[in-house]
């Protein structure tokens, strides 16, 4: 019985170490963009982004497809894949970085700034967005809105159509986790 | 040589016309068209397109991303997040599946869906990332394989 003892200790241990895996995905993210211009008003939407939290770093992955945003027109679409993104060329957009002063221990509402590297088009960027977290019945929902300037990330959009794409467009988004299963 | 002109001015304006109602106006229509009787370009099952992705994602990119496809699979989740409509097919490798956004003109067949149950689903490849994306999905409830 004492041989065995130490043994069983050291499976629970194991155990324990192997459920106390803190890392929390969202499959289905969603990410929306605004270009709103006087000649006309281009939204597109993405309902499959993929996002993983790591509770214990603090840190926060963001993956999407270009070709995955859905416009109103097909037209829209064509342009924004083929011509400004190339989404041939870079198929992803990804984010990376951590969650400043992020509390896990709260059920309450706060709000953080998500310090990291935004890459578009081929083009990485450091940038800070603010971000509201909230736990829902233990399941965090990260949410928030940032603008991107179109000429940072060397996007070109020829003279013809300047008028109808903003310079600035402005990006929501929002995550649901759920536990990462292994 | 008047009346060939004639001609020649006809045939440019019907080429004009013709273009324009295949390549131009198909842009300015929505682009939430109905699949269902589309043919697919390629048909498989869910294991062969996660494997084929895990692989090498730049080939299977090429092979499947921006195609019309037909995947066979294993209903592993139903959600309404976002009020989209969202299929998650099993793989054999647990971590990774197949992420088909149905369109909404499939709601009844939607209805009759339950877990476990075998479905073949076409639509649009889009790529992957940890499971490959299909948009626009139509759903066949009775694959006969």
């Amino acid at each position: 019985m004492n041989k065995i003892l130490p043994f069983f200790l050291l499976f629970t241990f194991l155990s324990n170490f192997d459920t106390e895996d803190n890392l929390l995905i969202a499959r289905q993210g969603q990410i929306s963009f605004f270009s709103y211009t006087s000649v006309e008003n281009i939204e597109a939407k993405n309902n499959q982004v993929l996002s993983i939290l790591d509770l214990d770093k603090k840190e926060i992955a963001i993956s999407m497809l270009m070709r995955a945003f859905v416009f109103k027109k097909d037209l829209m679409y064509e342009h924004f894949n083929e011509s400004y993104i190339e989404s041939d060329m870079y198929p992803k957009a990804n984010f990376e970085g951590e969650i400043i002063d992020f509390d896990t221990t709260t059920k309450e509402n706060q709000t953080r700034i998500a310090k990291g590297k935004l890459t578009i088009h081929g083009i990485t960027k450091e940038i800070e967005i603010k971000t509201t977290i909230e736990n829902i019945n233990n399941n965090y929902v990260i949410s928030g809105e940032f603008d991107v300037t179109v000429k940072d990330f060397q996007i070109k959009i020829p003279p013809i159509l300047s008028s109808n794409i903003a310079k600035i467009i402005s990006i929501k988004f929002n995550f649901q986790y759920q536990p990462y299963e292994e | 040589m008047k009346r060939k002109n004639i001609i020649l001015l006809i045939i440019v304006v019907v080429l004009i016309l013709i273009n324009v109602n295949h390549y131009v106006l198909p842009a300015f229509k929505n682009s939430d068209k109905n699949l269902e009787n589309e043919v697919a370009e390629l048909t498989l099952n869910a294991n062969e397109l996660v494997d084929t992705y895990l692989l090498n994602e730049e080939s299977a990119t090429d092979k499947y991303s921006g195609k019309i496809i037909e995947v066979t699979g294993f209903v592993k989740e139903i959600t309404h997040l976002n009020n989209r409509i969202t299929v998650i097919l099993n793989s054999k490798n647990e971590n990774f599946g197949v992420i088909c956004d149905i369109n909404t003109n499939q709601n009844e067949k939607i209805e009759q869906l339950k877990k476990h149950q075998k479905i073949r689903v076409k639509g649009i490849c889009k790529g992957f990332l940890k499971d490959v994306i299909i948009l626009n999905c139509s759903i066949d409830l009775t694959p006969n394989e």
